[in-house]
């Protein structure tokens, strides 16, 4: 069964306090009461946001306040009354909704909605320990996924979150068994909708959620320019952009790692935040999917960037994009029709959709 | 009065660490770059100091209060290693090489000119 859904995602700083508690608590403590049926707390290992504070793993420092991600997927009604909930919790940072669909429970051969036909992002959640026949789950996913010639997955690894409604918080010694891992892979709708009765016969308790893309690069060729959207839709509401940026740890520019290199440049351009976040296992193209060894020196693992701003600020930041990954990468785009940046007590923004749709 | 200086440990060696912090945090958040220069400039202005506190020849409690508590706590050589690893992880060879070469070399260069220092003053 597919779902309409919204996805509500919010980006801040690990050390972000709601009065005695801190803000990733309180908020997964809230999905963890309103049974969100899937929800990920994820550990960014660099970025900057509206302060433009550097911060990254890479020096002990700057690593203090490290970016945090949450994502939480449910039905519309569900989302809009959690964001009720969420105004009483005392934010910072940036807030996103987006539309994704999810599937559920038993999936058969299905016929994807048209606007999911030409390209596709499909994120599948399991448990950290979830098995498929003794093979850990995530690597049996991205088994299949090269396999069946999706071009790239990246796993990351959730540290808190809700699973089919459970909240499972990662503790430092213990199984975290159930604690969620999304598995973020890009593809045609075709070859996904192929692939998803599939995936549907490998997991138990299978949860995947659809979101719509466009494929801006693919392993380093220009593919097409993110789609100009308007500043604000018909209604006059803002309209804000996404584009996704996959590489590896291994993929170099300049001497640096690409993920590194672009958040660097995005913070010297004045671009209002990107957040990379590095991913456990994965693969790009024909490597098969790997994760890192435990005698290495350079790592290994698939890295995701993301960087969330104004149209007009996207279609600059995408030609630094551009110029970073000539060699290696897959860049998407995305519409974010509801967008929030909360500092302090400013709020800019509205968590209200945007009904604006671009065109194909 | 021995209690006195053991407290005087206490503050001043998490001034110092804090020092650090502040210090470290200004200049890599400064320079947006990937080389740890702040622990680099921590270390080599620590050595300046330490080479400085024991060429002023200070009694016992002064070259403890100076020295171990507040330099001992400023420097790190823990962050360094740390960071040097990270260096190697993201594959920055001449990076990882400039960090282990340059805080030795300049190092022990430091703390000899701190020694110079103070024993003319």
């Amino acid at each position: 069964m597919i779902e309409d859904c919204l996805k509500l995602t919010s980006y801040f700083g690990e050390r972000n306090r709601n009065g005695r508690t801190f803000l990733a608590d309180s908020q997964l403590d809230l999905f963890g009461r309103r049974e969100i049926p899937i929800s990920v707390l994820l550990r960014g290992a660099e970025g900057f946001g509206l302060k433009h504070h550097l911060r990254t793993d890479r020096l002990l420092t700057l690593s203090e306040d490290l970016p945090i991600v949450s994502v939480a997927v449910d039905t519309r009604a569900r989302i809009e009354a959690l964001l009720d909930d969420l105004r009483s919790i005392e934010h910072r940072g940036l807030v996103t909704l987006e539309r994704a669909r999810m599937l559920r429970g038993d999936i058969g051969p299905l016929q994807l909605p048209d606007d999911l036909h030409e390209a596709t992002k499909m994120t599948v959640y399991v448990g950290r320990q979830e098995r498929v026949y003794r093979v850990p789950a995530f690597a049996a996913v991205c088994d299949l996924l090269h396999r069946r010639g999706i071009a790239g997955a990246t796993v990351l690894l959730g540290v808190d979150g809700t699973a089919h409604g459970q909240r499972t918080r990662a503790r430092f010694i213990g199984r975290n068994a159930d604690v969620p891992m999304m598995i973020i892979a890009v593809g045609s709708g075709e070859r996904i909708a192929r692939v998803l009765p599939e995936l549907g016969g490998l997991l138990r308790r299978p949860l995947v959620t659809l979101e719509r893309v466009q494929v801006c690069k693919q392993e380093g060729e220009l593919v097409d320019r993110p789609h100009p959207l308007p500043a604000v839709d018909g209604t006059g509401m803002a309209v804000w952009q996404k584009l996704m940026v996959y590489t590896s740890e291994r993929a170099l520019h300049d001497g640096q790692p690409v993920h590194r290199a672009l958040v660097r440049r995005l913070r010297s351009s004045g671009a209002r935040g990107a957040t990379a976040l590095r991913g456990m296992w994965g693969f790009h193209g024909e490597t098969p999917p790997h994760g890192d060894r435990l005698l290495q020196l350079g790592r290994r693992v698939p890295v995701v960037t993301i960087i969330i701003d104004t149209p007009d600020r996207i279609a600059a930041s995408f030609d630094i994009v551009d110029e970073l990954t000539t060699e290696h990468g897959v860049v998407t785009s995305e519409m974010v029709p509801a967008t929030a940046m909360i500092a302090g007590d400013n709020r800019d923004g509205d968590l209200r959709l945007a009904p604006h749709r671009p065109a194909r | 009065m021995t209690l006195l200086v053991w407290v005087g440990v206490v503050l001043i060696g998490g001034g110092g660490s804090v020092l650090r912090f502040l210090v470290d945090g200004a200049i890599a958040s400064r320079t947006g770059r990937s080389f740890p220069y702040g622990t680099l400039v921590v270390n080599l202005s620590g050595a300046v100091l330490l080479g400085l506190v024991t060429g002023l020849v200070l009694n016992r409690d002064g070259a403890l209060l100076a020295g171990t508590a507040a330099v001992g706590s400023y420097t790190t050589f823990s962050t360094w290693m740390f960071e040097t690893q990270r260096l190697a992880e993201d594959r920055q060879v001449p990076g990882l090489a400039a960090n282990v070469v340059v805080s030795l070399v300049a190092g022990v260069v430091a703390a000899a000119l701190g020694k110079m220092i103070g024993s003319y003053l």
